[in-house]
């Protein structure tokens, strides 16, 4: 039994031992204080910089959201006096609410918040760096991200956006006055490719070159190889997005038809060209929310992680087939033959997420689940994730997509893979890592309540449109016909339920860090590198550079550091010539 | 209310389809199964269906005994037990993989089946644009002003379609992309501006009206660019055909007019209740010498000329306060469609409706005796 020389934090004064203070520490007055953050080359104070953006543009994606689903409490009718009524914003307003809601989820919360804010943070901490390969390459992405998420928001709001995220092609580049405006949202998505492709890079040279001795490519955290596949769709994907707004550009600019039926162009090329960057960039929202789970299961179930190398492999195996399944979103859209290929491949996207649930799953055997809330959100993600998993069967297969494309099914199926799997995973990452970014403990039962809020009105919210949708209530609707109208109800009470939980969080985190009792370096009983340094972490991370003499998961053969053999009990140890797993 | 919506229809209205003959199971999730097709893809949508609360239960069950049984007790340490294992790893790979396999050939034999029309399928065009639906039989046959039912907050065209017999869809857009779906069929098929496309089915029984609603994004009425399917039996089919064929001179202008403000879709944007309900475009009711304030200064009066240029030219003089969204109607409208225009305007206020209770009373006292006269003179 070993444990990490690291942890010994002030007992022996090693060579090359770094005194400094906690990241978090100021060094002046409050305008010291922000040029110092405005100018940080450190990964965390990066990667706090990303959380706070990304969660306040949560918070504005999901008042988009909440304004949706008033809009579709009650339906538009014609009254007996011939008068039109239930309508609460006009078609045009609510048609630019649900734009500013996709772009905003999509482009500005969920493909950075989990990559660009807890693998900033994380990511060089658990393989024992001091920062990431090129920490001012890193700082440009932040300025890259902030730029290019003030141009979209500016646009979408001032411009009016009503084209939905997708900018299909011909409603997005023909009409009316407004629809310029997508072109400056398209610009800001294009300039938001650059920062998700530098911080790609960085992280995939930061795993490569940058891992503590002794720490293998199967000694890293599940969370670094979620966040490797990730970066390397980043990196491969994202310049089809700019060649796309590229094309658009260029078509605009010449008149050289490429997308614009009136010029000669193809509409359908646009969507190929759409999907084949935004098919992969689906598994860049869920991909780091999968890594989560797998560290947030061991530590709080306090089990090895079952099948290692499966999920490994499988974040790999996902992020490569992502790349050849686009199609499947032209279902109605491309000849019958190309949607054969395209079903045939999209199924065997299935297999490794289906192996991760497996692996989770078969993790809590014999395990010691403790109720937490970063727990009750990985548990609440495999129920979640799980629903969102099958019903993806119904859209691969081609006969049944035909009747649910484009319907409330498709919407609850994204929604529960994106908000009930990133998402979910997302919250319970960051009442996770929570006390280890801040040093400070927040109050477990607000986040026990909060969950409870978060997971019933997600359900509430999103379960009831899958039997809508394959009833045949269309999406992006601003109406609908009175029959679907106590369905629609039912999903506006979960919005309010989805919205409380988030309250709660907020306040409790915001409490934590006024009034929060200071955290220990290891709450949780965590073996990964993360937990052997103080909290806040100090300014280079560790004390001493790490070296690794156990593997992360290594549960039944190793007290995790800075904890008491009392509180974490090990198993029996192994008799003698038993075979070790 | 315009007086001119609540003529009676000439035939009686079908009732919605229901799907109160599915099991209760299958009306949660399903809506009416109106064709073949419907009961064939249905059945796919079961096995997936039971597949999915299979393998929900297979992953959920233990999950669910896990949670419960190796809950944390203090002093009490996790059990070692293997951390790998090859042929369970394998089974559960390999297994599932077999049972996609099968359900992507399930699913590609219904749909290809679906693909193919019958060589004696009646085709019928669908022309598609913002936001309204028109389909062309292969007489001209027309919904009239009494086919029009009011649902989301518009008035939608109902259409007939044979009750047994195959029809043929081909599709295309005036102007972006939207998708003719009808639910109770299970069919589904993008509508573009530079190709056609076809769909086919084959209606089950008759005496049920059917939804078709837009299923791509396609702009502000995007969700009231909706129409009605009539399922009629053959017989009833042909006559509702003949019936159809519209001959303008028959027609009083007014009739007409409003005939043309449903059948060319402003009814999508504009609106002609009392009550001026908001709409894309400038509400109709009193718009007849009406004063508007123009985008980029200046004032005009709704007149012959100023209603002639906005349907031909519609970018040239925007009311203050609507978008520049409306597509040109040059060839779409002739001459004489655009005086019956002028000519229903004219009715949609008080004094305009009391007028054309007037005048058509007297224009069919006329005709009748012109017809009366003809009779006799044979």
């Amino acid at each position: 039994m070993t444990t990490i020389d690291a942890s010994s934090g002030g007992v022996g004064a090693h060579a090359g031992e770094h005194h400094g203070a906690s990241y978090l520490h100021r060094k002046g007055g409050f305008m010291v204080t922000v040029w110092d953050w405005a100018t940080t080359i450190d990964h965390k104070k990066i990667g706090v910089m990303y959380m706070f953006a990304t969660t306040f543009m949560f918070f504005l994606g999901g008042m988009f959201a909440l304004m949706v689903r008033l809009e579709l409490f009650t339906p538009t009718m014609t009254n007996d006096a011939g008068q039109i009524v239930g309508q609460l914003f006009a078609n045009d307003v609510y048609n630019r609410m649900f734009t500013l809601h996709g772009v905003i989820m999509v482009f500005l919360f969920i493909i950075p918040a989990i990559p660009a804010a807890f693998g900033n943070f994380l990511l060089p901490i658990m393989l024992g760096a001091k920062d990431v390969a090129f920490p001012r390459l890193n700082l440009m992405s932040w300025y890259i991200y902030l730029f290019g998420a003030t141009l979209a928001v500016v646009a979408l709001i001032g411009g009016g956006v009503d084209t939905g995220w997708t900018f299909y092609t011909p409603y997005s580049i023909t009409g009316t006055a407004m629809h310029q405006q997508v072109f400056l949202v398209t610009l800001a998505a294009f300039i938001l490719g650059f920062s998700s492709i530098f911080t790609g890079l960085n992280f995939v040279v930061t795993v490569h070159k940058l891992r503590a001795p002794g720490m293998g490519w199967f000694d890293m955290p599940l969370f670094v190889w979620a966040i490797y596949a990730t970066s390397l769709i980043q990196v491969l994907a994202t310049p089809v997005l700019g060649i796309t707004v590229l094309l658009l550009a260029i078509e605009q600019a010449f008149h050289i038809g490429i997308f614009d039926p009136a010029l000669g162009g193809d509409p359908v090329l646009y969507q190929h060209f759409f999907w084949f960057y935004s098919h992969p960039a689906v598994y860049i929202m869920i991909l780091p929310g999968m890594g989560i789970m797998s560290e947030l299961v061991t530590v709080h179930a306090r089990k090895r992680i079952f099948g290692y190398k499966a999920i490994a492999f499988s974040s790999l195996g996902i992020a490569a087939v992502s790349f050849i399944v686009w199609g499947h979103h032209l279902f109605t859209a491309q000849t019958a033959m190309a949607n054969a290929i395209f079903s045939a491949l999209t199924f065997f996207v299935a297999i490794p997420s289906a192996i991760k649930v497996f692996n989770w799953v078969a993790t809590l055997y014999k395990s010691s689940i403790a109720f937490t809330t970063p727990m009750l959100y990985a548990l609440g993600f495999m129920f979640t994730f799980t629903i969102g998993g099958v019903t993806g069967l119904f859209l691969a297969t081609i006969a049944t997509d035909i009747n649910l494309h484009d319907t409330y099914f498709v919407v609850a199926h994204f929604h529960y893979v994106m908000m009930g799997g990133a998402g979910i995973a997302l919250f319970g990452g960051m009442h996770h890592w929570w006390p280890k970014m801040f040093g400070k403990m927040y109050n477990e039962r607000a986040g026990i309540l909060g969950f409870f809020f978060v997971f019933v009105g997600f359900n509430t919210t999103f379960f009831i449109q899958f039997l809508m949708g394959s009833q045949g209530m269309p999406r992006r609707y601003a109406t609908y016909i009175p029959e679907f109208e106590i369905y629609h109800q039912i999903s506006t009470v979960g919005s309010w339920l989805l919205l409380i939980g988030f309250l709660i969080h907020l306040a409790n985190f915001t409490h934590s860090l006024l009034k929060g009792p200071k955290a220990p370096r290891n709450p949780w009983g965590g073996l990964t590198l993360e937990w052997t340094t103080d909290s806040p972490p100090i300014e280079h991370n560790f004390h001493h550079e790490p070296v690794i003499h156990h593997g992360p998961y290594d549960y039944d053969d190793v007290v995790p550091p800075f904890c008491d053999e009392k509180d974490f009990p090990l198993p029996a140890p192994l008799k003698p010539g038993a075979a070790k797993h | 209310m315009n007086a001119l919506n609540h003529i009676a229809s000439t035939l009686a209205a079908n009732p919605m389809a229901s799907n109160a003959d599915l099991n209760l199971l299958e009306r949660l999730m399903l809506s009416a199964r109106s064709s073949d097709y419907a009961a064939t893809h249905d059945m796919v949508y079961m096995v997936i269906f039971w597949l999915s609360v299979a393998f929900f239960v297979v992953v959920m069950g233990p999950y669910a005994y896990f949670i419960v049984k190796y809950r944390r007790k203090p002093g009490v340490p996790a059990q070692r037990s293997v951390s790998h294992n090859t042929p369970l790893e394998l089974a559960w790979s390999i297994f599932p993989l077999m049972l996609l396999c099968v359900l992507f050939f399930l699913g590609f034999e219904v749909f290809i089946d679906g693909q193919v029309a019958p060589a004696d399928a009646e085709t019928i065009n669908v022309h598609a644009k913002k936001w309204n639906w028109s389909l062309g039989y292969d007489n001209g046959a027309l919904p009239k002003s009494e086919d029009y039912v009011n649902l989301v907050g518009t008035s939608v065209p109902v259409f007939a379609i044979p009750a047994g017999k195959p029809i043929r869809l081909v599709l295309e857009s005036e102007d972006v992309i939207h998708s003719f779906y009808v639910p109770n069929f299970r069919k589904k098929i993008d509508v573009f501006p530079n190709r056609y496309t076809t769909m086919w089915f084959q209606a089950g029984n008759a005496g049920e009206r059917h939804y078709v609603f837009c299923a791509e994004y396609c702009g502000d009425q995007h969700s009231q660019m909706a129409a009605m399917l009539d399922t009629l039996s053959p017989e009833d089919y042909d006559k509702w055909k003949t019936d159809h064929v519209l001959n303008p001179k028959d027609m009083f202008p007014a009739d007409y007019g409003a005939f043309l403000y449903k059948q060319q879709g402003c009814n999508a944007c504009h609106t002609v209740d009392r009550a001026k309900s908001a709409g894309t475009g400038p509400p109709w009711w009193g718009i007849w010498g009406r004063t508007e304030n123009i985008e980029g200064g200046g004032q005009i009066t709704v007149d012959e000329n100023y209603v002639r240029e906005s349907i031909y030219t519609p970018a040239a003089k925007i009311v203050q306060g609507f978008p520049n969204q409306m597509n040109s109607f040059q060839g779409l409208i002739d001459p004489e469609g655009i005086s019956a225009i002028f000519a229903y305007m004219q009715t949609l206020s008080d004094e305009g409706q009391a007028k054309y209770e007037k005048d058509k009373a007297a224009w069919e006292a006329a005709k009748k005796a012109a017809e009366e006269a003809k009779a006799a003179q044979n």
